[in-house]
């Protein structure tokens, strides 16, 4: 085994269980970086708001800084059992082997929901944009968006299919793009250079201030999630990193990091141009806040660079939940918890693409017979539930293999501390939900537990028992 | 504007396309390699070859 | 404790299977839609007879940011005014709070079966 060089050519992604054709190892920490944050700062381009909306600008904030913790809580644990537990399938295969099998379907589950419902929300968004191009132009009637949405799934799956490099690397430019617009937004309309048009006293004064009051700010949790939500997918690609242990960390928290700046700088600059009411609501008022801030700017180089920042967000999300939750179904397949179908490695893209194909119609369901707060509200709450699974998972994880029984590539500080303030803060942010999308959370669970159901009293016979524990660890304490 | 009406045309044909590349490809992979080679990725290859987890 | 080999899963019972799955999924989303429960919709609680922006509540910044937005404020007026009702019964956020428990509870239990399982065929059966 030893003289095994898994960098070289011949031997990449194929190992000594008989793999015969795997995952390509090629990827570095910027592209970790790329595949967490490109997902994610598409909520900095759209759906936040419907944060104002629950609860007022300042309930936006605050739970957009609450949510920041939360967050920060996740990155810091995913990080530590991820880089222990590097595989495709991310929280999925660390519930595998660490809670069991039935949580661990559960969590898959919860990720290829929770992606796959994000990336018909960002195909329903860049439809809408190109309608809003076409209005600008001069175009009369409405433009048919369907075939604008459809050609966002299909191309990046297609790109997906093709390979995970220029996948990730096309994210990688179009991520860095979308953030420098915030930037750039940022620096051109708050007085740094120019003059300020920001108004916030009078934009957010008496009513305007906290219109529904203190459980506003509660309730404004829901979508305050919004702003990171998908920062824990960085662990689906760790069967394709070159150094999983270093990388993964490393781009996660660098990725927390951009993001929670991203979050801070577009409330400023939005809040400060938009009435709340008209930016609160995402669906009649304004769908893509940052662009029309740019529009009250009056610049017209503002309005392009802003309108390309959200089209790149829009994709590179998009094109990161294809790749995310391919993995996860790919794993799940492999394991048989799903059939075995999908366990298939492209021999010569080494992608996993029947999951990939599999995957585009049921996008492409959603992301054409279904409400955009409709579609972000199920993937948040299937975000959720993993939030929620995480510090049962960190807890029992430190428990069955305490820290020196095993390596791990990455510790993270003050346990129990963060495990704590995540489910108090996941607690909070289920009320939120309730308020006002209760429906769809019993609707959810219900299904979730239909599932478990037919996954513990059917599905788990194809599934072999011993073997699906692959981490080269001791017996866990207890057993 | 006609401009946009051609552009939706263009859309709908990428996105065929773009599909039907992958289906054809998807197929073609199906039929030339056997079952085995395409499903026989196993979890935690790195970790046996790489890592022992002792301390 | 024995080894387990799984049965071979045939064609067939992979297709019924993901058709299985899907139709779960999509009944998920769709019948809370279907049934018309999805979404709190906000509601107009108290409309305004020919609206100004002073009656709906606008300060001079906040109608002039209306109006470079394209507003006027008869426009404007189901935007401004539509809120959300937060009322909620303690009986109902019970119901919640059992329905998340009972759920957690449940997979926690079953997943720590099949956990024990796993453990035992692989650590003990060599």
């Amino acid at each position: 085994m030893a003289q095994t060089n898994i960098g070289s050519k011949t031997m990449d992604g194929m190992g000594p269980k008989g793999t015969k054709v795997g995952l390509l190892r090629v990827l570095g920490p910027a592209h970790v970086w790329a595949l967490g944050v490109g997902i994610v700062l598409v909520g900095e381009y759209m759906g936040w708001n419907f944060a104002v909306g629950k609860g007022g600008a300042y309930a936006a904030l605050i739970a957009c800084w609450f949510a920041g913790i939360l967050y920060t809580c996740v990155a810091m644990i995913d990080s530590e059992v991820t880089s222990t537990v590097a595989a495709a399938g991310g929280q999925y295969t660390q519930a595998k082997h660490i809670v069991g099998p039935l949580m661990a379907f559960n969590v898959g589950l919860y990720l290829v929901f929770a992606y796959t419902m994000l990336e018909a929300g960002n195909a329903i968004t860049a439809g809408y944009l190109v309608s809003v191009v076409a209005g600008m132009s001069g175009h009369e009637g409405a433009l048919d968006q369907r075939p604008f949405i459809i050609l966002v799934i299909m191309s990046l799956a297609w790109l997906n299919y093709r390979g995970v490099l220029a996948t990730l690397t096309f994210n990688l430019i179009i991520t860095a793009i979308a953030f420098v617009a915030i930037l750039v937004l940022f620096v051109a309309t708050t007085g740094i250079v120019g003059a300020s048009i920001m108004q916030h006293g009078a934009l957010m004064e008496g009513a305007a201030a906290l219109p529904y009051g203190w459980i506003g700010i509660l309730a404004a949790m829901h979508f305050g999630l919004w702003f990171y939500l998908g920062i824990e997918g960085t662990t689906q690609a760790a069967e394709e990193v070159r150094s999983p242990a270093r990388a993964l960390p490393f781009g996660t928290l660098a990725g927390i990091m951009t993001l929670l700046i991203a979050a801070t700088l577009t409330w400023y600059v939005c809040v400060g141009v938009l009435p709340w009411e008209f930016l609160g609501d995402g669906v009649n008022g304004s769908v893509a806040p940052l662009f029309d801030t740019a529009r009250l700017s009056g610049s017209t180089g503002l309005v392009w660079l802003l309108g390309i920042g959200t089209l790149f967000a829009t994709l590179a999300s998009a094109n990161g939940c294809i790749n995310d939750a391919s993995r996860a179904w790919f794993s799940m397949g492999r394991d048989k918890y799903l059939p075995g179908w999908f366990g298939a490695v492209h021999p010569t893209y080494r992608t996993p693409y029947r999951a990939i194909i599999f995957l585009v119609p049921i996008a492409l369901i959603f992301a054409l017979g279904a409400p955009l707060d409709q579609v972000i509200t199920f993937s948040i709450l299937s975000g959720l539930l993993g939030y929620t699974f995480m510090p049962l998972n960190i807890i029992m994880f430190r428990r069955k293999w305490p820290l020196n029984s095993i390596k791990r590539g990455y510790e993270h500080p003050f346990h129990p501390v963060p495990a704590i303030v995540l489910l108090s803060l996941c607690a909070i942010t289920f009320f939120a939900v309730f308020l006002g999308y209760g429906t769809q959370l019993v609707a959810m669970i219900g299904f979730y537990i239909v599932v478990s159901l037919w996954f513990h009293f059917w599905r788990y016979r194809f599934v072999s028992r011993g073997a699906q524990f692959t981490m080269p660890w001791p017996k866990p304490k207890g057993y | 504007m006609q401009t946009w009406n051609y552009l939706e045309y263009a859309a709908w044909g990428l996105s065929a396309l773009f599909g039907l590349a992958m289906l054809v490809d998807w197929f073609r992979t199906d039929t030339t390699y056997s079952e085995d080679v395409l499903t026989s990725s196993r979890e935690g290859e790195l970790e046996a070859m790489t890592e022992e987890h002792k301390v | 404790m024995a080894h387990y080999t799984p049965p071979v899963q045939g064609k067939m019972g992979q297709l019924i299977d993901v058709i299985v799955l899907v139709v779960l999924t999509v009944g998920a989303l769709f019948v809370p839609l279907w049934m018309g429960l999805a979404g709190s919709s906000k509601t107009v609680a108290t409309p305004v007879e020919n609206p100004t922006w002073e009656t709906l509540g606008q300060n001079p910044v906040q109608a002039a940011q209306y109006e470079a937005l394209g507003y006027d404020p008869a426009g404007a007026h189901d935007l401004i005014l539509a809120r959300f009702d937060y009322s909620f019964s303690v009986s109902a956020v019970l119901i919640m709070v059992v329905v998340i428990v009972v759920y957690y509870a449940l997979m926690l239990k079953f997943s720590e079966s099949e956990y024990r399982d796993v453990i035992a065929e692989k650590f003990d059966s060599k």
